[in-house]
């Protein structure tokens, strides 16, 4: 059963797809399916549906892998997301975003395999944009009897020119990732990327000093 | 009772034009990306009197060309937008069709 439902969000994310590092709540009576692929260590897949502009709920899968391979972690959980306030300026837009979410995570550490692991997590992010410059900051938490992973991740962004909502527009971001829990213990990833969007489709692309890929995707309906 | 007169028939051809106005026109705050556009025009159109709707970032213009003989009130439109998550400034009654005011934005 799980397996089947793992198997429904992603395809669903991955088929629509992707807005994972924009917002988690599109616009009301929208759906949002966003998937992300996060070098080696995260993979995100997501689907919500907004019955208010400031609250959605839905389908949240994240895997969590070590760098060294020594633990995974896949969460499946019901997440809902809450627009805790949000400023509409002439040229501007700011948000502030809460979340919370009840799963289940299967895996392995160095204990051993493990099944059916109730898990809770919760989340902030925090962004400003203009149609020049962008900038966000997400905290997620993943908690368990077992594990606790945090993901802290921050945007940074410059748009070459303003684009008008018939356009495609572009950004150029830096994305700061850092990991708590031991997934890549001491390090932030620093990836360069490439977001473009038009209409209700997001992609988000780049690469760490490594060469291992970052990619996000995202579909507003 | 001239002055009256007067001003009665400068009112009622205001209400005369504002009620033959063919599109509504507001500027609003908080509109920078097309997934904003997107909601907000889509909650538009799932409005009966809509014809159409055109929404410009550039100018922060939402405008909503209403069907022959139909009217939304202002104050609906200013509740649908702040429903969508957005804050309207100003409306505005005007008798240029969309594809004018679309012409008048991009020629800018």
């Amino acid at each position: 059963m799980a397996a089947t439902l793992r198997g429904c969000v992603w395809t669903l994310a991955l088929a629509a797809s992707v807005q994972a590092f924009a917002k988690p709540i599109a616009f009301q009576d929208g759906w949002t399916t966003m998937a992300e692929y996060g070098t080696n260590t995260m993979r995100q897949a997501q689907v919500f549906y907004a019955p208010k502009y400031w609250w959605s709920g839905g389908l949240s899968l994240t895997e969590i892998i070590a760098d060294d391979r020594s633990f995974e972690h896949d969460i499946s959980s019901v997440q809902l997301n809450y627009l805790v306030k949000r400023w509409n300026l002439p040229e501007a837009q700011g948000n502030v975003f809460a979340w919370g979410g009840l799963g289940s995570t299967r895996g392995h550490d160095g204990e051993g395999q493990f099944t059916g692991l109730a898990t809770v997590q919760a989340g902030v992010q925090v962004d400003y944009e203009t149609r020049r410059i962008y900038a966000s900051g997400k905290q997620e938490w993943f908690h368990s009897s077992r594990f606790t992973n945090g993901i802290s991740t921050v945007q940074l962004g410059v748009a070459p020119y303003e684009h008008d909502y018939d356009e495609i527009a572009t950004w150029f971001l830096v994305q700061l990732r850092h990991y708590q829990g031991g997934v890549l213990p001491g390090t932030t990833e620093v990836i360069p990327m490439l977001r473009l969007f038009k209409g209700n489709f997001w992609i988000e692309a780049g690469a760490d000093h490594k060469g291992r890929a970052q990619l996000m995707v995202m579909m507003n309906f | 009772m001239r002055a009256a007169k007067r001003v009665l028939i400068a009112l009622c051809c205001t209400l005369a034009v504002a009620a033959n106005a063919k599109t509504v026109k507001m500027q609003v705050n908080g509109m920078v990306c097309a997934f904003c556009a997107q909601g907000i025009e889509k909650r538009l159109r799932a409005m009966p009197p809509t014809q159409d709707v055109f929404v410009s970032l550039k100018d922060k213009v939402v405008a909503v060309a209403l069907k022959d003989g139909q009217d939304i009130p202002d104050d609906t439109l200013v509740t649908q937008m702040k429903e969508a998550g957005y804050d309207v400034t100003s409306v505005q009654r005007v008798d240029d069709s969309l594809a004018d005011i679309r012409k008048a934005i991009k020629g800018k």
